[in-house]
Formats: structure tokens, sequence, C-alpha cells
């Protein structure tokens, strides 16, 4: 079977761009391992539209996120939730930026951001300075019924879940998949979507491998208090902690930069102790859902909690409801200036084969140019 | 196992140049602490050193598993206080460990007993080796207690704990800690201390000069800014001589009536006189100006309070 286009990966960037191809009347497939879209990254994250705010220390970062948050906040509205305050405050202690040093970047990003009192939040000497500011967060099931039904409708997009890659191969001008199931594809462009396998995909072509290392992050889904549900807090830029709704779903997401990451690989390939344990579903070669493992770490919970109450008052409190694991790639160029560019690479061009690696959700524009071959 | 205590426990342990010590001493210290809270982490604070102890702490971290350890290393050379409030203001414990050196002269089951003293209400509670103190201690706490206007008694202290209570009050009352003992003390919760026989027997010696040194820079700045010390003497010593001013004066005025004076003399001496007793005078003022002055800049609040309790209702 031939197809104009084959996506591996169907998580935000792997639906968005098949839903865009179709829409130009493509025919394309996307492959997914697990037997369901968004089982990882996409769902497995603190659900955040970027408006910029999280990056102090990269103005080029933070100026092309609030680009794209307008668009992706207009384009998916039905996702977005934004009826909170999203508070953002600077550490006193630790912390990489100060007050000062956070107003000026906003001004100079053009993103909104209004000065609070820091005390109604946080506990007597901890946060130097707080702001009020404008950033939502998306619901990734309420995002996935819709591509899913998009796509529904359309008859030159295929969506096949279960699929386990055995090779890819060159074959004149089109790429060869072979699946485990037997079936082999063609495609004269293929797009590696993959996120935390990326790398595991790029092997199979012998391409080069993105620098990355891994982190197995956990996201804590917190029920909270009355006085936390309209509000965010994310107290930055450093070894701290953020707690915010979690899209429409009515929990909050907690995270903090020291415990959310559990184990973290150098390795080119992700490879972890756990996998030795668990057995033939996860390998360095293809990665397994640690949302779904045995061998998950325990929660971080109890560390988190006393981290985020020692900032917060007495007032906002919260507990534990579950926890979501997932593995998440970190471009090792980007830990000094704190950017989370968007890398597309391109590793053949005839036939075609193209590696997205993004953290966030609204830089998906990004793919345009590319799927459309340069038009 | 499932008796654990449930509170968060942070240990604060500072690390200079303690290569030979620091393996045992955090072996030691995660037993105590993994035999008693169910959970804890431990935070070494690196004060720049120049041998091999964070290599040694790193190989510790690595050849265990559950263990949260967090390394925090000073860009260079800060002294114990500093780097303790470092490592402090990094702690997420509900009761903090405050180790101030990698000296282990107690059995382990002192870090339980300072705990378990905590628990009966204490919100500081010390652990004091029944060493003899060092020379220059001593002086030190004797002229301090002389001139503090606030009963310390100061000791020796090996490791302490403290409560999440008693760091927030803190931060509240002080900008910054140049010197915690006696900020603690200060602080106006209940603290105590268990005293242990230290099972190093005499002082220690081989101190290193840096330290020394640290420690001498530390005494002055705790005496100037704490205590009134810098004031009385300064006002001791003017007001002694303002008197011996005046005496000059008196002498004078005496020579001066028993016609025994040369010309211009006694005019000299009784301007020189007036003249030093009244710059003495301005100087007393000028040293109370600054004592405000640094007690107003150096401390937050003007009171502290042990509790409040209501005794009586309508």
């Amino acid at each position: 079977m031939e197809y104009d286009k084959i996506i591996l990966g169907a998580g935000i960037y792997g639906l968005y761009s098949a839903d865009f191809c179709a829409r130009r009347g493509e025919r394309v497939l996307v492959l997914e391992y697990d037997p369901k879209p968004f089982s990882r990254a996409t769902y497995v994250n603190q659900a955040r539209v970027h408006m910029g705010y999280h990056y102090p220390r990269s103005l080029a970062t933070a100026v092309k996120s609030a680009g794209y948050f307008e668009r992706f906040v207009k384009d998916y509205h039905f996702c977005i939730n934004g009826e909170f305050e999203q508070i953002y405050a600077t550490s006193r202690e630790f912390s990489w930026t100060d007050a000062d040093e956070f107003q000026k970047f906003c001004e100079a990003a053009g993103i909104f951001c209004q000065r609070v009192h820091e005390g109604a939040y946080f506990k007597a000497g901890m946060c130097d300075g707080a702001f009020l500011t404008r950033e939502y967060t998306y619901d990734a099931m309420l995002l996935k019924n819709y591509f899913l039904k998009n796509l529904e409708i359309r008859k030159n997009a295929e969506l096949r879940f279960g699929v386990k890659l055995q090779s890819i191969q060159k074959s004149g001008g089109v790429y060869e998949l072979h699946t485990e199931d037997g079936s082999v594809l063609y495609t004269p462009f293929l797009l590696n979507a993959t996120y935390a396998s990326t790398n595991q995909i790029i092997k199979k072509i012998q391409g080069e491998p993105f620098p990355i290392k891994y982190e197995l992050c956990e996201i804590i889904l917190c029920q909270v208090q009355e006085e936390l549900k309209g509000l965010g807090i994310t107290v930055m830029d450093g070894p701290f902690f953020s707690i915010m709704p979690f899209g429409r779903t009515g929990l909050h997401s907690l995270t903090s930069v020291t415990f959310t990451p559990h184990m973290t690989c150098y390795e080119s390939l992700p490879e972890f102790d756990c996998q030795k344990r668990e057995g033939s579903a996860c390998s360095p070669e293809s990665l397994g859902n640690c949302n779904h493992c045995m061998e998950r770490p325990e929660t971080a919970f109890p560390y988190m909690k006393n981290l985020a109450e020692k900032y917060l008052k007495e007032q906002y409190r919260f507990s534990y409801h579950h926890s979501l694991f997932s593995m998440k790639p970190i471009l090792l160029a980007s830990e000094i200036d704190d950017s989370r560019p968007t890398v597309i690479r391109v590793h053949t061009k005839s036939p075609a084969f193209v590696s997205v690696l993004s953290g966030k959700i609204n830089t998906v524009y990004d793919l345009d140019e590319v799927l459309s071959d340069g038009e | 196992m499932e008796n654990k205590e449930k509170n968060f426990i942070s240990a604060v342990v500072y690390i200079r140049n303690n290569q030979e010590t620091v393996e045992n001493f955090l072996t030691k210290l995660h037993g105590a602490l993994s035999g008693l809270f169910e959970r804890f982490e431990i935070i070494c604070v690196d004060d720049a050193s120049e041998d091999k102890s964070v290599e040694r702490i790193r190989r510790y971290a690595k050849e265990r598993e559950n263990i949260t350890l967090t390394l925090l290393q000073m860009s260079h050379f800060h002294g114990l206080e500093l780097s303790m409030d470092a490592g402090n203001d990094l702690s997420i414990g509900d009761f903090v460990y405050e180790f101030d050196s990698c000296l282990c002269d107690y059995d382990t089951g002192l870090i339980e007993e300072i705990y378990r003293k905590s628990q009966e209400g204490y919100d500081i509670v010390a652990a004091v080796p029944d060493q003899k103190l060092r020379k220059s201690s001593g002086v030190f706490y004797t002229v301090f207690q002389k001139f503090s206007a606030q009963r310390i008694n100061m000791k020796t202290e090996r490791f302490r704990i403290l409560s999440r209570r008693a760091i927030n009050r803190i931060h509240m009352m002080n900008d910054s800690i140049p010197y915690r003992k006696v900020i603690y003390a200060n602080c106006g919760l209940h603290t105590d201390c268990v005293t242990y026989h230290s099972s190093v027997s005499g002082l220690q010696t081989g101190e290193r000069r840096e330290m020394t040194e640290y420690r001498m820079n530390l005494a002055l700045d705790s005496l100037i800014l704490f205590t009134q010390a810098g004031y009385k003497i300064s006002v001791r010593l003017t007001t002694g001589m303002m008197l011996v001013t005046l005496i000059c004066a008196l002498y004078a005025a005496g020579i001066f009536l028993n016609g025994r004076a040369i010309t211009g003399w006694t005019t000299t001496m009784l301007f020189l006189s007036l003249a030093f007793c009244g710059l003495f005078g301005i100087l007393t003022i000028v040293i109370k100006y600054l004592s405000i002055l640094v007690h107003l800049i150096f401390r937050k609040k003007k009171y502290t309070y042990g509790s409040i309790e209501k005794i009586s209702r309508e």
C-alpha cells in the first residue's frame, strides 16, 4: 500500500500533521505504537499553552510562544481552559531571575504581566515578586476527540494503532516500512513525530540522532481546595514547582523541577534499569508506555507537597489524586539558556524523512512549512 | 517499619574539605534517618572544597538507590554561616537538621533523641557535647554574654533541629542571618539542648587557619551586631576621656590662679580641654546613632513573642 505521507506517532504533532495533509487532499497514514492516540507526552504533561513566561532566559523562545499562543487558542478554543488566574512568582532564593528582571523580560517579549502582592499567595520572605499573567491550559482528551472526529470523516486519512515497526528501508524513490504483523507500506514522505522515541526511529534509517537526554517524568494530579480552584501558581526560575489546572478535568497538575524527573539517561537511546526488570515490552530500541508500566516509580508526591507547602500560604491546600508518567527527551543544547526550540530535521530529501522534536504543543504550526513540501 | 515518623525531614550538612569523613558520616546519618523517618532528604552544602569531598559525595549517592540527596556547591568559600543559610533555604522539610560538621562524636541514637525532644514542644533543639570549650570560644561567649541584652546561654553545638515554624519566624524577623546561634536564641520560640558525652577526648586540634580567621571575624561581627559591646565600650571610653580633659582644665585653671602660668598657656590648655571634651561628647552621640541604625536595618520586627494564649473570654 502506498501513501503520500506516513506519520509515525499519534500525538499532537502526528495528528496535527495528518489533519493538515488530509485537508490538502493527500492520502495519509498514521502509525501508532499504543492502542490509543494521545497516550503519552501530549496527554502526560502540564497541559500548559505556553505564552512564553516560562523562558525568562530565552527571549526568542518567549516571543515565538507568544505568537503561536493566540493562534492556538483561537483554533482549538473548545479544549482551552482560560478560566483561572495564572500567577508567576520569582523565588527569593536560588532563582535564576528576580522580580524586576522578570518584569523587564515580559515587557521585552510583549506579554501581559501585572504585579500583584506576593504576600497574598506566599509565605513571608519566600518570593520577591508575584505577577498575574495570561496563560491557559488545554485538555488533551478534548483535543484528541476533535482530531479523531475530523480525521474520521476524511476518506484519505487512515489511523492504525498498536503497530510495531520492524524496519524502514529505502527502495527507489520511496520508504518501505515493515510492521510486525506483516504489512508492507510505501511512502515518499515519512514524518517521525514520536517525541521520546525519535532517536529509535532515526536509528532504523541510520540517520543522525538528536543530542538529547531522557527524563522519566511524573505529572501528579491533585484535588484542590476551594481557594486554589481558580488559581494556577508557578514559582520560578530554578528548583521550584508549579500547580495549575489540568485542562478541563477539574484537577490540578503538580510538578517540580527537582522531583518531576525520576530518572535520567544521557545515552542516545533511552536506556533505563527498569527496562531490564520489565522484560520484553520496553527496550532502548522500542519504548513502552511508562504510564501503563508496572515498573513505574513510586510517586514523589510527599516531596513535591512539602516543596509547594513551603512556599504557599496555609489556605492553599491540595491532596493526591493520581499520577501520570511519561518519557521526555530534552535537547542538550538548551540547558543553559532555557530555550525550547522546535527542531525539524530533514534527514533525507527524496524520499523524504523528517523528524520533529518539540516540547510545547502550541509550536505545532512550525510543521506547516515542511508539510507543504516548500510550496 | 510502619511506625516510622510521618514528618518530612531535611538534613543539611556542611562540607568543607571532608574527603576522609564525609562518606562515613553520610552512611551513619542515612542509617539513622531511614530507621526513624518515612521520608527525608539530605542536602550537602559544599563550601568550595578543594579536596575530593564532592567526588566522595557523588560516589556515595550513586551507590545507593532510593536516596534523596542534593549537593549544593557554593561558588567560593562562604564560611559556615552563609553556607548553612543557603542549605536551609533549599530545604523543604517540616523539620530541618543542621549538621555544622561531619564530625560524629556521638551515638547516632542522639539524632532520634533530638527529634523526640523537639516533639515535646521545642522549636529548636541543639546537641551539645560535654567537651571543654576552646579557650577562644570561652572568651567570646563570656564577652558576648556580658554585653548582650538578652540572657543567652551559649555553648558549642554539634548539630540541631529546627521546626519549619522556627525557620519561617526567623525569615520574617531578619533580612539576613549572619550568626545563626544568636538569631535562633532570640527568635522567641522555645529552645532546648541535649548534652551528650563526646567520644572525642579533649579538644580537637589542627583546625585550619582559614577557619580560625573566619571564626575570629564572625566573633567580631557578632559582638558588634548582636551586643551593646561597641556602644558600651566607647561610651565608657569617651566618658573617661571627658573626665580626663575636665581634670586638665581644672589643673590649667589652678596653675593660672597660682600665677605660675606662661602667657597663653592657660588659654591653650582650656581651649584644648573643652574642645576634646566636646568632641568626645559628639562621638558618643554618633556612636549611639550608629548602633540604632544597625539595629533598625538589621532587624525587621521590633519585638518577638513566644506564643499567644487567650485565657479569658466574655
